[in-house]
């Protein structure tokens, strides 16, 4: 293992490690063939196992979404886009809104007489 | 009837083939993983001054290629599985840092307990004269101690290159940079190393 001379100093290095490599004791290579192993049972799962492995992250992120939601309040509901015609019905049918319709006609009188006089007028 | 048979037997034949290639594959990863193994354990040993650590992160390496890289092309496994190995060991100081820290808070700093057991690392002797032994252990401990104190990219570079073998683009693919910054980590790595061993080694 002595230097030789002209060697570079890269090669001293690699020749180095590599001696280090080939004395690796048993049991560290024992369980270096065991991890190739465990690694090499991966190609025999499924992809749906293998994809399996993210359902309790995804999970988390779906609670997560929905507390973020509940936190964020209700929903805000357009009332412009509602069931109109359901409200307009409920309107029409109180007492109140028959008064508005007696007074839309009132009103319309008023407009009939003041376009007359300006006709007059004019 | 015939038909129904012909589509049997185009079936069959179709698991077959696919069972076979699987085969082939596995086999081809197996024949990987066995010839890079060592290395790399030691790479990731240098790296982190621990071996049981180092096995723990060359098992998660080994694992993560084959449950994401197994059908890319074979000669892409080398880069790729040095990439995650260098993205493990990154994680691994990452952690250190935290857990120092967080031991400093409770008054225990990194202790003697913690310090790398150069003994009990040393190669087993068997075969080799004792002064021999001594000399190659003196100088590997040496050059691993100097290596560990190389900042953390040109560590890499310089494992990657000098004890894996990989080529620059190799290199460049397993540490996630261009092709010039690995020529200057791996340029920069010798340098100091040839300074700090000169001619002690």
């Amino acid at each position: 293992m002595s230097k030789e001379p002209g060697t570079t100093f890269e090669s001293r290095a690699s020749e180095l490690f590599n001696d280090s490599v080939e004395q690796l004791d048993g049991a560290t290579l024992s369980r270096l063939n065991q991890g190739r192993h465990k690694a090499l049972a991966e190609l025999q799962k499924p992809a749906i196992v293998r994809w399996g492995r993210w359902a309790p992250a995804l999970g988390v992120a779906a609670a997560a979404t929905v507390a973020v939601v509940i936190m964020n309040g209700q929903p805000v509901v357009d009332v412009a886009a509602g069931p109109v015609t359901a409200t307009d019905f409920e309107m029409l049918i109180e007492a109140d809104s028959l008064e508005m319709l007696e007074d839309l006609e009132f009103f319309s009188l008023l407009d009939a007489v003041d376009a007359e006089t300006n006709g007059n007028v004019g | 009837m015939s038909t129904r048979a012909g589509v049997f037997a185009v079936s069959c034949t179709r698991e077959h083939s696919t069972g076979a290639r699987a085969l082939q594959r596995e086999g081809q990863l197996n024949r990987f993983l066995a010839e890079v193994e060592r290395r790399a354990l030691r790479i990731a040993e240098i790296a982190v001054r621990d071996r049981d650590e180092a096995l723990d992160l060359v098992q998660d390496a080994m694992i993560k290629l084959a449950r994401n890289y197994a059908e890319r092309p074979e000669s892409e496994w080398a880069p790729l599985f040095y990439r995650i190995l260098q993205n493990g060991v990154r994680d691994w100081h990452r952690r250190q840092k935290v857990r120092n820290r967080v031991m400093v808070w409770f008054g225990r700093g990194a202790g003697a307990d913690d310090e790398y057991d150069v003994t009990a690392q040393a190669p087993d002797p068997a075969g080799r004269a004792p002064e021999d032994e001594l000399q190659a252990s003196e100088a590997i401990q040496r050059l691993e101690d100097s290596i560990y104190e190389l900042p953390a990219r040109q560590r890499e570079a310089f494992m990657l290159r000098t004890f894996e073998g990989l080529d620059v683009a190799g290199t460049a693919v397993a540490m996630g940079c261009s092709e010039g910054s690995v020529k200057t980590h791996y340029s920069r790595a010798v340098h100091t190393l040839r300074e700090k061993l000169g001619d002690h080694w």
